[in-house]
């Protein structure tokens, strides 16, 4: 006993001791630039005062676990954008003067909202951050934005739709990405310009509505939006997230003559409904899948299944701003691939940031969460400004997956492809 | 007194008053963080090791009494019902549970009630989330403050690391370890093993509640569901295996290794922390089967067949040194 007990006595003092001290924060592998030297001043200029090496800037990313897949997209966005303004001297903060490099200290949370709490706590803590870039999926953010508030850090989020978190009276919360409201009005907003003609519509929806809060709210909104844009709600039924069974919706819906199914599914759930649905012989005009389809591998795993399905991506690689042809060049030497749906916003992110300490001209938490509250500028997303309540208005295009490909499909003038309707 | 438990005592006294002033000393919201993260474990692997490691009994459903207490209490507390009562409602809603389950449960043995208790967190799980899929916010996220929640991770803690101490040196907690090493035997010698499997779960859904109950004071936002997931099994459980099950240290040791070296990991060498991590947990299940605090046996058994060898030899070479002084 005494000797556990001495064990116990040693592994703690030892834990305090790693506790306390303050391990070298590990920075994301970016190709941060040496810092510029500040311009000696002459006697006529102003003094500045010395400039810090680096603007700090904290994350808490899963890049393990569930969320895994979602927050690795996001972290390539960063380390691009990051990588980008660095290589050309950093951003201009006008209270010092010269051009100040970003350095991003991004952490894994394992997709735990507690470990990501802590994480932000620790670049707030040791690294002194002055803003901090969010991570991936609803639940993780609900719990690091309230950290961002409590620590008055702004925060910039993408790869979460959900409307309801901006309506907290967050003051430090920005996210310039499509949210359900955007959603639900431009599904309608975007088939009536697709097809124009009215008698080629489909008519009566079904909504599949998973029973989380995000898929309460945008089930409530597709259901508000469908008749002032001309379209009845001809089945709405609720599912828990992972219903392996969706025979008895998709029959249900059949019965009652649906011909256009909207949903929020998660990708196995939403790989069920699409396989399932092709079996049991139904055969909608048009389906959109808010989430389910942003696995890279949806085509490969539903096959003619999931091909023409569609969905609110936030971003698609194939949109024509400024920059995206760049980013798309390196992902294709990275990964072989061009940028994955969450690289652009994340990248927009970071855009925003910049132009904000930029604007604001000092590194004061409060003044460049003004500048981020007050943007409007051109991002690799397009236009981007920001509500009162942090929602950002940006542009959400409608993608296709077509021949085991996303192709764009609207607002026209992005478009990659022509919209494939009805499902063949 | 012993000078063993003196000095037994002196090291407790002066842990725990490290662990008391460290928040006073160190004002850095992410130690008390990590602190409170590893305290938050510690009370779950030493709550399910209450029946796991001294009764024999192997929990898989500790997340379905460490979500209730946290359902219960982030409910009435969030409703406006005082905090001292929510919290308490926590821990009893828990035990309320295990007692309803408890007895249909222990007609299962073995990897039975594994599974019977891992089904039951599985079913609370999904009924949560369906029937409340909305996120818990906190209610008064303004005047938020770490140390009331540090000092009440840390006062449940110590809590039940004492209750476990005195558990285990009690004719109960002998009877759970008589039920652990043979079921049958203790029931020949008139132990009811059924009363002693229903107090160790009671005595570990109690504390998992309240541990329960202080994560959802702690914890600013979250599902309500979160805590019934699995990883609130699976995570203690092995960290009572890596320090030790059936003790009162290896918990402690298991969940300071567990979580502070992940966190360092995490921190340190980034995406690779799982790699390094998984290689470490494998590399302690095959040398340390019995769990870190086997080291200290080990170090022990090697220092004592040492000391014997050296004694061994000393008494050689006197015998041969009085030989020689016996021929001269």
């Amino acid at each position: 006993m005494k000797a556990r007990m001495s064990i116990m006595a040693l592994v703690v003092i030892i834990s305090l001791l790693l506790a306390s001290c303050t391990p070298a924060p590990t920075p994301t592998p970016v190709a941060t630039q040496a810092p510029l030297e500040t311009q000696a001043p002459t006697a006529t200029e102003v003094q500045y005062p010395p400039a810090p090496e680096y603007i700090e800037i904290g994350a808490s990313i899963p890049l393990t676990g569930k969320f895994g897949s979602l927050g690795s997209q996001v972290k390539v966005g960063y380390d691009y954008a990051i990588a980008d303004i660095n290589a050309d001297g950093g951003v201009y903060v006008a209270e010092y003067g010269t051009k100040i490099p970003l350095r991003l200290t991004a952490y894994d949370d394992e997709s735990d909202p507690t470990k990501a709490v802590s994480n932000l706590e620790k670049v707030f803590t040791e690294n002194n951050v002055v803003a901090y870039l969010g991570g991936a999926a609803s639940g993780m953010h609900a719990a690091t934005t309230a950290i961002a508030e409590k620590n008055k850090v702004p925060y910039l989020g993408v790869s979460f739709a959900w409307w309801n978190i901006h309506q907290r009276g967050y003051k430090y919360l920005f996210s310039p990405f499509p949210k359900s409201p955007d959603q639900a009005r431009d599904v309608f907003k975007a088939l009536n310009e697709l097809v124009p003609t009215k008698e080629e519509r489909p008519t009566n929806i079904a909504i599949f509505q998973e029973k989380t809060d995000w898929g309460n709210e945008l089930g409530g909104l597709f259901k508000a939006d469908a008749g002032p844009a001309g379209y009845t709600v001809a089945y709405y039924a609720e599912y828990a997230p992972g219903t392996t069974d969706f025979s008895t919706l998709i029959m249900e819906a059949q019965a009652a003559n649906a011909d256009m199914l909207l949903g929020m599914p998660n990708t196995p759930d939403g790989i069920a409904i699409v396989k399932q649905a092709a079996e049991l012989g139904w055969e909608p005009k048009f389906i959109m899948l808010v989430r389910a389809p942003d696995a890279a591998t949806w085509g490969e795993a539903t096959g003619t299944a999931g091909d023409s399905v569609t969905m609110f991506a936030g971003w698609h690689s194939g949109e024509n701003f400024d920059g995206i042809a760049e980013i798309n060049a390196k992902h294709q030497t990275d990964f072989s691939r061009p940028a994955d749906i969450l690289v652009g916003p994340a990248y927009a992110c970071v855009q925003i940031l910049a132009a904000g300490i930029e604007k604001a001209g000092t590194l004061d938490r409060d003044a460049i969460r003004d500048a981020i509250a007050a943007t409007e500028m051109m991002t690799v997303m397009g236009n981007v400004s920001f509500n009162a309540d942090g929602t950002g208005n940006v542009l959400n295009p409608l993608v296709q997956w077509q021949d085991g490909k996303m192709e764009l499909v609207w607002p026209a003038d992005q478009k990659t492809a022509d919209f494939v309707y009805p499902i063949p | 007194m012993k000078k063993n438990n003196i000095i037994k005592l002196i090291l407790i006294i002066v842990v725990v008053a490290l662990l008391v002033v460290l928040p006073l000393v160190i004002k850095n919201d992410s130690t008390i963080n990590l602190v409170i993260l590893v305290l938050l474990y510690i009370l779950l692997a030493s709550s399910w090791n209450i029946l796991g490691g001294y009764t024999g009994q192997t929990n898989l459903g500790h997340a379905a009494f460490f979500g209730v207490g946290s359902l219960t209490t982030r409910l009435l507390w969030v409703n406006g019902v005082p905090f001292l009562l929510s919290f308490l409602a926590g821990g009893v809603v828990a035990v309320i549970l295990a007692l309803i389950i408890g007895a249909p449960a222990f007609k299962l043995r073995g990897v039975y009630f594994a599974i019977g208790t891992l089904a039951l967190a599985q079913m609370l799980n999904l009924t949560v989330g369906n029937i409340l899929p909305e996120m818990s916010y906190n209610p008064d996220l303004a005047n938020y403050q770490l140390l009331p929640r540090y000092y009440l991770f840390l006062g449940l803690t110590l809590i039940t690391i004492l209750t476990a101490a005195i558990l285990v040196k009690s004719r109960i907690g002998l009877g759970m370890m008589a039920v652990r090493e043979g079921e049958d035997a203790a029931e020949s010698l008139g132990i009811s093993a059924l009363k002693h499997k229903l107090i160790a779960l009671s005595i570990s859904a109690f504390f998992a509640g309240m541990a329960g109950a202080a994560f959802a004071y702690y914890h600013v936002s979250f599902y309500y569901y979160m805590p019934f997931g699995s990883e609130w099994t699976f995570d203690p459980m092995m960290m009572a295996y890596i320090g030790g099950t059936g003790t009162i240290i290896g918990p402690i040791i298991g969940a300071v290794f567990f979580v502070l070296l992940k966190q360092l990991l995490v921190w340190n060498v980034g995406e690779y922390h799982l790699i390094i991590f998984g290689t470490l947990f494998i590399l302690i299940v095959l040398f340390l089967p019995g769990g870190l605090v086997e080291i200290w046996q080990k170090f022990r058994t090697f220092l004592t067949k040492k000391t014997k060898r050296r004694k061994k030899v000393l008494l050689k070479a006197t015998i041969q040194n009085e030989d020689g002084i016996q021929r001269e």
